[in-house]
């Protein structure tokens, strides 16, 4: 066997573009009425962790793959349960979720068909993670807890854990559509037709989350193929209080760039109000660019 | 335990994820909402003493045959066709988006299931027409997410179908 010679390695290029040129920004704001900030949210990329720079081996196009994208993650969180407790609640189920995440990361680092529901196994229970973590500050579940929206892009993919009522939209051409639902009491009980939705509005009840994290949990999980072009929104109830699907659409359409639109949403929740909290996180999916225009 | 995965196919307002609620949690809504994408359910069940998970894709419906995503089906060990018993058209789509799911993932196990069959009154599909299309890998019947008439049976002969075992 013949060692490799030192003075023939080679440098290899720089980690090869995802087939996806995405654009993603976050934004958190107090509003105008709450003294403290009990949303949170994380935007953020998993990648391979080796990374070879010098090697003896001829071709390194096999090792393309190791530096590749293996995810991107997006979370909002919406804590409840009074001022420190709301924030402390969303403020740990990101940070146990994300650090869960990092931990099982060898799952994201391929889509085989056969291993895809490990992935969503593994999802469920960084959610369920973040869960424990919570309630381990109130283990009768009377005290914080929180919304939690997640999306992990494996591109086109994008699996979807959705807790309580922070929402997630995507937007495909003029068309905004909502993959998330919101899990409050009041549609659980217009689902069973127990009230009007008129009533649930009127009651309150649109606002009694029906699962959280801390709390009761009822993950719902989903999956959504995207397209180039599409544009990802997740956001805490602060934005959609004062800002109807019509206008985030027009916002989301008007096609600058992720922070600008963040900004927009935001400003446009203040200006209708700002009664709570607001967060968002825009990941616009835009082409790669082409070798040519690098 | 073994996992197969199993989506429900067909277009818009046929029931395919009220099937589900009332396979998986016997519940029944009578508000229309329309899936976005993949919802995602599991259903451990017992087939023939052997354990198995079901893992329920519930697609979004599309208005026409041509829309379906046939990524969605990849990897499915069975699918069920539903069509809305009231609405022709849609029982007929059945026939095309099986050709479209074949072409995509092969011929697997597959249930069609004819739903809504509690709106007696309105019932557009005659008993020949449904049982004209069984297979040995096919199996057709009437179903009713509001009542429940029909679904463990469309759920557990597809379970028993797909691991090989005795139909349910």
């Amino acid at each position: 066997m013949t060692e490799p010679d030192l003075d023939q390695t080679q440098p290899l290029d720089a980690v090869p573009e995802p087939p996806v040129r995405i654009d993603a920004y976050g934004i958190t704001d107090t509003g105008k009425v709450r003294q403290q900030n009990e949303d949170q949210f994380a935007v953020g990329r998993m990648t391979r962790s080796l990374e070879l720079t010098h090697t003896s081996l001829g071709t390194v196009s096999s090792l393309d793959r190791l530096g590749k994208t293996a995810a991107d993650i997006y979370i909002v969180a919406d804590g409840v349960g009074g001022v420190a407790g709301g924030q402390l609640a969303s403020g740990i189920a990101v940070e146990a979720l994300t650090e869960y995440l990092a931990q099982t990361a060898g799952c994201f680092y391929h889509t085989d068909i056969a291993l895809e529901h490990e992935l969503l196994e593994r999802l469920e229970q960084a959610a369920q993670h973040a869960h424990e973590r919570v309630r381990a500050f109130s283990p009768k579940g009377q005290g914080p807890a929180t919304t939690l929206t997640m999306v992990t892009l494996l591109w086109p993919r994008a699996y979807i854990v959705h807790i309580g009522d922070s929402r997630g939209y995507y937007l495909r051409g003029e068309r905004l559509r909502q993959f998330t639902r919101d899990q409050t009491m009041g549609e659980l009980l217009v689902d069973e037709g127990v009230v009007t939705e008129q009533q649930a509005r009127d009651s309150g009840l649109d606002n009694v989350l029906a699962s959280a994290v801390g709390a009761d949990i009822n993950p719902s999980i989903g999956l959504l193929d995207l397209q180039y072009d599409d544009t990802v929104l997740l956001c805490s109830d602060g934005l959609t209080k004062h800002v109807s699907d019509e206008e985030i659409s027009a916002f989301l359409q008007e096609g600058q760039d992720a922070a600008s639109t963040c900004r927009r949403l935001v400003d446009a929740a203040l200006e209708g109000g700002g009664t709570d909290n607001i967060t968002v996180v825009v990941a616009r999916m835009g082409r790669p660019a082409s070798p040519s225009s690098d | 335990m073994i996992q197969k995965k199993i989506c429900m196919v067909g277009v818009y307002g046929t029931g395919k994820t009220s099937l589900v609620q009332q396979f998986v949690h016997a519940k029944f809504s009578e508000r229309y909402h329309s899936t976005v994408g993949v919802k995602i359910d599991r259903k451990p069940v017992t087939v023939d003493g052997t354990d198995v998970n079901l893992l329920l894709w519930d697609l979004e419906g599309r208005d026409g045959v041509q829309d379906i995503q046939t990524s969605y089906l990849r990897g499915a060990s069975g699918i069920i066709y539903v069509a809305d018993g009231t609405r022709l058209e849609t029982f007929e789509q059945i026939l095309e988006l099986r050709v479209v799911a074949k072409k995509a993932i092969g011929d697997v196990p597959s249930v069609c299931a004819v739903n809504k069959v509690d709106l007696t009154e309105e019932w557009k599909i005659s008993d020949a027409q449904i049982e004209g299309l069984d297979a040995p890998t096919w199996h057709s019947l009437k179903t009713s997410a509001k009542t429940g008439a029909g679904v463990e049976e469309a759920f557990h002969w597809l379970a028993a179908t797909m691991i090989g075992g005795a139909e349910a």
